[in-house]
């Protein structure tokens, strides 16, 4: 969306401005989003908001075309506008694909199920289903009886071995928003990880940045 | 050898082009899940055996025990492999939903043909949960795939696709071969199914 404050003399607060509209924050929520394995907690208020201004420019771009404003600014706005719609789409579609991939890791523990939006749940649920009774028709039910979960391979197994999960020993490229030392971090990863440069591109594995990147203290990149 | 048939079934979903579905095999999935229930049959002769040997099942490790165990062991490799190939299956199938279309009928033939029957049913279900979740929050999120750079494309129709075609700003005659400059998000629906290309340059 066209952030447009623009009686703002200075430029320093003109560049927080700009760096803090909606749009901005869903770009690092895309970001972040699009770099760690895992999914992250859904930006309920943030997509809100984004929705409502999208219908807001689209309503705008609408007025402007029928009063015959010129068609450069039109399509200028028009362009504005698909890019914030692409992000948009892109934040969801990338969780729902994330959701579909690790569905029954993420409906195993509250803590996951609880980082998504209401339709997603919806949706995750859904998913499940579907995806439990058609492995159930092609593969368990064809199987001797202590041989049928989907969540164990057999009845012998004491914990849930056969549900795929996110890999959060993966390495991402990550960038510290402030100087970052040794306490900001899991205490069990001291030896691995003692300090973070404030903006210093840095690739690290994902588990070890894990609790600061949650408190928004680090941007995946 | 045990667990060999299953070790082919993986093989022949990972030979296969990435991202690319194969056709169901269904004769070597079936003779692996045979397998399963050959295993299982043996494993529960030998405990049977054991137990009137009156020996305790739990404690005991004789010979009879570490056959049980071997046919357990293969089983649940068995298992591993079958539920690893259809699930990756799955997972192209939900691709395919993301990149080509949500109906059925809207996959080419050639795909379609290569689906089992449960699969069939899963991708309509499947789909039928996307399109809810899309109505529910009232956005589209099968347009939009690439990052926009301008709100309008040149394309090429590549097959005949019928007269007065409703695009969101106007009807337009598609005849192959014919060149157009159309909205982005009219045109991605009908790139992803190779009904146009787009123009660059």
């Amino acid at each position: 969306m066209a952030s447009g404050n623009g009686s703002v003399s200075m430029m320093d607060d003109y560049e927080t401005l700009i760096s803090t509209t909606d749009v901005e924050l869903l770009k690092r929520a895309w970001r972040n989003e699009k770099a760690a394995p895992e999914i992250l907690q859904y930006e309920t208020a943030l997509i809100q908001r984004i929705k409502e201004q999208i219908q807001l420019a689209e309503q705008n771009v609408e007025i402007f075309e029928s009063n015959g404003i010129g068609s450069l600014t039109v399509s200028l706005y028009q362009m504005d506008l698909d890019r914030s719609q692409f992000l948009l789409r892109s934040y969801l579609r990338i969780r729902l694909q994330k959701i579909e991939k690790y569905l029954f890791h993420i409906l195993k523990t509250d803590d996951q199920l609880n980082r998504l939006s209401r339709q997603e749940q919806v949706f995750a649920r859904r998913c499940t289903d579907d995806l439990g009774s058609h492995l159930d028709e092609t593969v368990l039910s064809r199987l001797p009886d202590n041989y049928q979960s989907v969540l164990k391979q057999s009845v012998t197994s004491e914990e849930d071995d056969m549900v795929p999960a996110p890999r959060l020993d993966t390495f991402v490229v990550c960038k510290a928003r402030q100087y970052l030392s040794g306490l900001d971090f899991e205490p069990e990863y001291s030896t691995e990880i003692a300090e973070l440069e404030s903006d210093l591109l840095t690739f690290a594995c994902y588990k070890f940045i894990k609790k600061p990147f949650e408190k928004g203290m680090i941007d995946l990149v | 050898m045990y667990a060999r048939k299953g070790y082919e079934l993986v093989k022949d979903f990972a030979s296969g082009e990435k991202g690319q579905l194969q056709h169901f095999n269904e004769e070597l999935f079936n003779q692996v899940v045979d397998q399963c229930t050959q295993h299982y049959t043996e494993l529960e002769a030998l405990i049977r055996k054991m137990q009137e040997e009156s020996v305790d099942v739990r404690e005991t490790r004789n010979a009879d025990h570490y056959g049980a165990l071997i046919h357990h062991l293969s089983l649940i490799r068995n298992k591993r492999c079958l539920m690893a190939y259809v699930y990756n299956r799955a997972e192209i199938i939900r691709n395919l939903a993301w990149n080509v279309g949500l109906e059925l009928l809207e996959l080419p033939e050639e795909i379609q043909e290569k689906f089992s029957d449960s699969e069939k049913t899963y991708f309509g279900k499947h789909s039928a949960a996307l399109q809810s979740y899309m109505a529910d929050l009232d956005i589209d999120l099968n347009v939009d795939m690439v990052p926009p750079k301008d709100p309008y494309i040149k394309v090429r129709v590549l097959h005949d696709m019928g007269e007065g075609i409703l695009l969101s700003d106007k009807t337009a005659n598609l005849a192959r071969h014919s060149m157009h400059f159309l909205k982005r998000t009219d045109a991605e629906q009908y790139i992803a199914r190779g009904l146009m290309e787009e123009l660059t340059g």
